[in-house]
């Protein structure tokens, strides 16, 4: 029999919401850019890309509000917490700009301190190292599905036994890069991170439950990650695609109401499906009651994916 | 305890274009260590590289080769276990250090024409093989090992009979060249855990096998015992014996097995100063009394460093060399460095007329992520 697998832990840091019930509510437009330093401080931020130190910033106010880490460190032990972490444009800024000075400088105009920024997995072992996470550490670059991949995949190795507990970080950083990749568009220039634990680890520490998580389903047609997730519960909220709810078949989930990031927060990318756990919690939070269909993808995607987050009474 | 049977098995190199041609020239000492193929070689100070030779013109290099050679390596593996490719609903792991850099690299400076959809590899597996459950993990040097240990998770949790786990990277011009921006002198070939090895060079390559939950009356290549998976929280470059060893242990754990049980280790062997000693030194510490059992080899000195791609090489060279009874040589290993001293290397020749049954596959990435495997012949 599988463990019930819940929520304990979020943190949001976009542009004009730095809460999860702030983000549930609908990030402030026009706001000012994340400054991680800010929460963090500047210590060990030189030589981290953007995309690192959001990371850092997300680490840190998840697994406070989680309650894994005090004055000297983490509260559990450090090989009882892994990292997911979600992104795809991540270190697509050290990956040109050293290609640019290979080009025009040779090799030797390059600084070794880009090495590791190059590897896209240094989100995910960055934060490992500065918080000393000794679990499995898995960088996931999956598309538009990247983040609710990200979640399955912290579910997955919780259920195996692996691990108790996964800081699952959904970052994208905003540059000249990104916009080009994108047409124009910014991207969220920030993220979410949620702390995916097995429920009985949260009441033997006395953690909080924020949320419980459901099914999971990764599928090529809108329509059937839909059918399939039926079976955790019938949605009162379903959490779409930015920009994508028009693109949606008006017919799914008659009578739901479907909420999204506004086109203005930008491209949430690798970031998005841990907004949506994000947002989940803070509209839980906030009263909300019955199950959250969060998806990502959509028919202009290479698949689907969908997940079912229920209010905490749930566990 | 797990025992899942591998039943097909792909792969793609500098050296081969198959698994038997893999297998056969890592046997017969050949490397493919050659002059950059697709870089202006002006650019850097490192000459050598170990490269699949599929451009259309020397110098000239061309978009999606890594997801070319992946689709290669899956196409061989998905044939050999009979499973037609209509992979739709079939869960397809890949694991990468790179992705589709190197076509964001060309889009960036040549304009060749790449949208976000091509960093990732699902785009191009739901085109060529329906496949729909589709994830791209970018872990570094570890990540089809890693792939391979979440693959495992499935099958063990009732999620899917079949899983087909993949590795794939090909070079990419930024990390060639800061790979060799941190070595003194610039590396001219890799000779893993040799006292005079000059550090890593990148190679090409793809490898996919097909695991199963059982194997339905068919004969399978051998079995997966276990995989561990962790990470040192040490540093983002420089590995750590502990956080290895412990790898190693759990990996001894899970496959039910203790280190005397094996006959063959295929070593992440690097080439670099830190790799080396570091695998090295946990290696010792775990086998201790029976450091001398095992024959050990780096396949790296021919394939060269294939990332993302040479966890899943190490396991398909290991069963075939555990079948074969013939393992291949280190190229290159003379002088081993004192905490290797005291192993069965293989080199020179290619050992043969070996009886092994369980195999050992290592595989570290940059930020000290670690994956051991535990693979058991099927005899």
């Amino acid at each position: 029999m599988s463990a019930t697998i819940v929520v304990s832990g979020a943190a949001v840091l976009v542009p004009g919401a730095d809460s999860a019930r702030a983000l549930a509510a609908g990030p402030e437009s026009g706001a000012a850019a994340v400054d991680p330093a800010a929460i963090v401080g500047k210590k060990g931020l030189r030589y981290k890309d953007r995309a690192t130190q959001l990371g850092y910033a997300l680490a840190a106010r998840a697994l406070a509000d989680a309650g894994l880490v005090g004055e000297e460190g983490t509260t559990v032990p450090a090989s009882s917490i892994g990292v997911v972490a979600s992104s795809n444009y991540g270190n697509l800024d050290t990956v040109t700009r050293a290609l640019d000075t290979i080009r025009e400088e040779t090799v030797n105009g390059t600084s070794p301190m880009d090495l590791p920024n190059a590897s896209s997995n240094v989100i995910a072992s960055s934060v490992a190292i500065r918080f000393g996470l000794r679990g499995p550490n898995l960088m996931v670059c999956n598309g538009p599905t990247s983040g609710l991949d990200a979640v399955h995949w912290a579910i997955t190795m919780i259920q195996a036994g692996r691990v108790d507990r996964v800081l699952v970080l959904g970052v994208e950083p905003d540059n000249e890069v990104v916009r080009k990749l994108t047409g124009g568009r910014p991207s969220v220039d920030g993220g979410a991170a949620i702390v995916v634990e097995r429920a009985e680890a949260v009441q033997e520490r006395s953690g909080t439950v924020k949320a419980v998580l459901g099914g999971y389903v990764r599928t090529a047609a809108v329509r059937d990650v839909l059918d399939r997730l039926a079976a955790s519960g019938q949605p009162a909220r379903w959490e779409v695609p930015g920009g994508a709810a028009a693109a949606l078949d008006a017919e799914l989930l008659p009578g739901v109401p479907r909420v999204g990031l506004p086109e203005s927060a930008g491209e949430p990318s690798g970031a998005l499906g841990v907004l949506q756990c994000a947002a989940a919690v803070g509209w839980f939070e906030d009263g909300g009651a019955g199950a959250v269909y969060a998806l990502a993808g959509g028919e202009s995607a290479d698949a689907s994916a969908g997940l079912v987050l229920l209010a905490p009474g749930a566990a | 305890m797990i025992s899942r049977p591998i039943v097909g098995m792909g792969a793609v190199a500098s050296i081969g274009t198959d698994v038997d041609e893999v297998f056969d020239s890592l046997c017969a000492g050949r490397t493919g260590h050659h002059e950059l193929r697709g870089f202006d070689s002006t650019r850097f100070r490192a000459k050598y590289a170990y490269e699949v030779d599929d451009r259309p013109a020397p110098g000239q290099d061309v978009p999606a080769r890594a997801t070319r050679l992946l689709t290669e390596a899956i196409a061989q593996a998905v044939a050999d276990a009979g499973i037609g490719e209509d992979l739709s609903g079939i869960p397809v792991l890949i694991g990468t250090g790179l992705r589709e850099l190197r076509s964001a690299e060309l889009w960036w400076r040549e304009g060749t024409p790449f949208t976000d959809a091509g960093l990732h590899f699902g785009t191009a597996l739901r085109e060529r093989f329906g496949a729909d459950v589709t994830h791209t993990f970018s872990n570094a040097c570890s990540a089809s090992l890693y792939a391979l240990a979440l693959g495992s998770d499935l099958l063990e949790q009732g999620e899917t009979d079949t899983v087909i786990v993949a590795g794939v990277d090909v070079l990419t011009e930024s990390m060639f060249g800061l790979l060799e921006r941190v070595h003194p002198v610039a590396p001219d070939r890799v000779r893993p855990f040799d006292r005079n090895r000059t550090g890593v060079l990148m190679g090409d390559g793809a490898g996919a096998v097909v695991l199963r939950r059982e194997d339905g009356g068919r004969k399978a290549h051998g079995r997966l015992r276990g995989v561990a998976v962790n990470c040192d929280a040490y540093h983002v470059t420089a590995p750590h014996p502990e956080g290895i060893a412990e790898a190693m242990r759990t990996a001894y754990g899970l496959a039910g097995i203790k280190p005397a049980d094996v006959d063959l280790v295929m070593t992440h062997g690097t080439g670099t100063l830190l790799n080396d000693e570091a695998e090295a030194t946990a290696l010792a510490e775990v086998f201790g009394a029976d450091a001398g059992r095992p024959l050990l080899t780096a396949v790296k000195s021919m394939t060269g460093h294939t990332s993302g791609a040479s966890g899943l090489l190490n396991l398909i060279v290991g069963l075939r060399a555990m079948n074969e009874g013939r393992v291949p040589p280190t190229v290159g290993l003379e002088d081993p460095v004192d905490e290797a001293a005291k192993f069965r290397w293989v080199t020179g020749e290619a050992a043969t007329d070996q009886s092994m049954r369980v195999a050992q596959l290592n595989a570290f990435g940059f930020g000290g992520i670690n994956a051991v495997a535990i693979v058991e012949a099927d005899k």
